[in-house]
């Protein structure tokens, strides 16, 4: 045991390398292991991560050199009107989908804890959305949802309701995508607190029981404690993964009418793609990573001290 | 207190119910309305029993060819993308449960950061220079960039995949006479069987599905499935949604048969690789 704790410490884990060079050539073997991955990672979101961040100090589209300006775009772009209308719904967006699913999530999780008939089942039918494509899920709620003549808004029509209007009020498309994405993304939630619940000791919650704690007491100072990180961590993906809202959005009205429904990454691909403005997408792009980071930053510095331990 | 019981096990069926319809509604209907005539799908009440019919599959097949070479296209990168990404991943997540130091400690956590970054935001750089070099709208490239989103991912699964083995076995294999690369195959490998299922999940899942990489660097030859529905649904003046059904129900029984199959996966690859780390 204490040889492989030492091996775990830098020396080759093989065994019959008798001879040092051996082990030397094994270690190179296994480093040379890592270069697909780390090549991959280089190659496709480092490099280019950090061409953005200097991209984003420059101006630049095709068949024009690449002008340094300084902060030039950054000012242009907290100059816009529209770019803070699409920062205000991404804040809105991620908000409402991160809560919404982790009340829903746990919810869930704690519904379906413990002893049930038919649990896989009814686990496999929760996890279902998570197979379904973007576009399809989109297909599925627009089916439902169109003005008019989906049988939500028929329904509502037959109430005297008000017309549903999503194609033209911003506000209800926001409201439509966010749903779609909550629905898409709810397994998500759920496995990881779903897995952190089962976890949890059943005897430490008899033993409460029969201490007089009542089932709110039992959940709130000893279920809640145990998957609070389990339930950072949910909350933490879901937050970095609802800033890249796009397809939802993307697919219901392209940002429309007149831009009021976009969010930081429908901004980014109209400069990027519409408007060929290198410079002012790098600066969005540049915005929504540290946005990120920012978000991200309590778990890397954990992360970090966690596989800089022993070595 | 028995009554009270009853009560509480009635309430938990009927959000359990809820909850199934609020995920299951929405496939079910559009799966269904797949086999409606065109005039049946907005009918109000919804026909619960109707003759089905293959004429949107008939339609699909005629008017919208593209959209079985983009089904074709799907199955190209989907499968170069899980091959790619479960060697880089085994190979990466190997080393890594196996030695450590402070280049690797430093290399892991580069892993764990990367997945923080928005992918949008590389197309910014990406684009005009794949354009240059040809490379877009190919399914190398797109199978590249979906195995870069994942090895990040892949690689902290098969790390703790393989983490959990005896390093015994391989020094046992080693003092039998076993050369480097056959105690990673024979001795390794077959254990870690049940990480790399459930790495090949999740990319399944991301590559089968994903539609705004798709949607950005494909045009015609490697445009993938879900791009094309998303067509279909653009074409606001009279969208066909028996077509869309169609083509929507071809595109989703596949790896929604996978995930409810091979659902156990998916919960022990999140947990060794999100949650507990």
């Amino acid at each position: 045991m204490a040889a492989s704790l030492a091996r775990l410490n830098g020396a080759a884990p093989v065994h019959h390398a008798r001879r040092v060079g051996d082990r030397r050539t094994a270690r190179a073997v296994h480093y040379a292991m890592l270069c697909p991955t780390l090549l991959l990672l280089l190659a496709f979101l480092v490099i280019p991560a950090i061409y953005v961040g200097w991209l984003s100090f420059n101006t630049s589209t095709y068949g024009q050199d690449v002008k340094f300006v300084g902060v030039a775009n950054y000012a242009q772009l907290f100059a816009d009107p529209i770019f803070w209308r699409a920062f205000c719904n991404t804040f809105f967006v991620v908000n409402g989908i991160v809560y919404a699913e982790l009340l829903l999530g746990l919810g869930l999780a704690l519904l379906l804890s413990g002893p049930l008939p038919g649990k896989a089942l009814i686990i496999a039918v929760i996890l279902a959305p998570y197979a379904i494509t973007e576009s399809s899920g989109i297909v599925m709620w627009r089916y439902m949802f169109e003005p008019d003549v989906g049988m939500v808004s028929q329904f509502l029509g037959r109430l005297g309701l008000a017309q549903l209007d999503w194609s033209t009020n911003p506000v209800q498309t926001l409201l439509l995508a966010s749903t779609i994405a909550i629905w898409h993304h709810l397994p998500f939630t759920f496995l990881i607190l779903y897995a952190a619940l089962t976890t949890v000791p059943r005897d430490l919650l008899e033993a409460a029981e029969i201490d007089g704690a009542t089932r709110w007491q039992q959940f709130r100072f000893i279920t809640l404690r145990l998957i609070m990180p389990a339930i950072l961590i949910a909350v933490l993906f879901r937050y970095i993964f609802a800033i890249r809202t796009f397809a939802e959005v993307w697919l219901l009205t392209e940002g429309g009418p007149a831009r009021l429904s976009e969010v930081l990454a429908i901004y980014l691909y109209r400069e990027m793609f519409k408007y060929h403005q290198f410079g002012m997408a790098s600066a969005t792009g540049l915005f929504m990573l540290v946005m990120s980071l920012v978000i991200a930053l309590p778990y890397l510095r954990r992360m970090y001290r966690e596989v800089m331990r022993g070595a | 207190m028995r009554r009270r019981n009853h009560v509480d096990h009635a309430i938990r069926w009927a959000l359990i119910v809820i909850a199934l319809v609020w995920s299951a509604f929405p496939i079910v209907l559009v799966v269904l309305s797949s086999f409606k005539e065109a005039r049946e799908i907005f009918a109000v009440p919804p026909t619960l029993l109707f003759t089905p019919t293959l004429e949107n599959y008939q339609t699909l097949w005629q008017s919208r060819p593209e959209f079985f070479r983009a089904l074709g296209n799907s199955v190209v990168v989907t499968i170069g993308t899980v091959l790619l990404t479960i060697v880089a991943s085994t190979c990466a997540g190997y080393v890594y449960a196996r030695y450590r130091n402070r280049l690797l400690g430093g290399t892991a956590f580069g892993l764990l950061a990367a997945r923080m970054l928005p992918p949008i935001i590389i197309t910014v750089p990406l684009f005009p220079i794949l354009n240059a070099l040809r490379m877009n709208d190919t399914h190398l490239l797109l199978i590249l960039l979906y195995a870069a989103f994942y090895v990040s991912l892949g690689t902290w699964i098969m790390r703790a995949f393989v983490a959990q083995l005896p390093i015994e076995l391989e020094e046992a294999a080693a003092v039998d006479g076993g050369g480097l690369f056959a105690i990673l195959v024979r001795v390794v490998l077959p254990l870690v069987v049940p990480g790399i299922i459930a790495v090949a999940i999740f990319v399944v899942v991301f590559a089968w599905n994903e539609y705004v990489f798709a949607m950005i660097f494909t045009t015609r030859n490697a445009k993938t499935a879900p791009v094309v529905i998303g067509e279909m649904l653009g074409t606001v003046e009279g969208v066909q949604w028996g077509v869309i059904f169609a083509a929507a129900t071809v595109q989703l029984v596949p790896v929604l048969g996978l995930v409810i199959a091979l659902q156990r996966f998916l919960v022990a690859g999140l947990t060794a690789g999100a949650v507990k780390q």
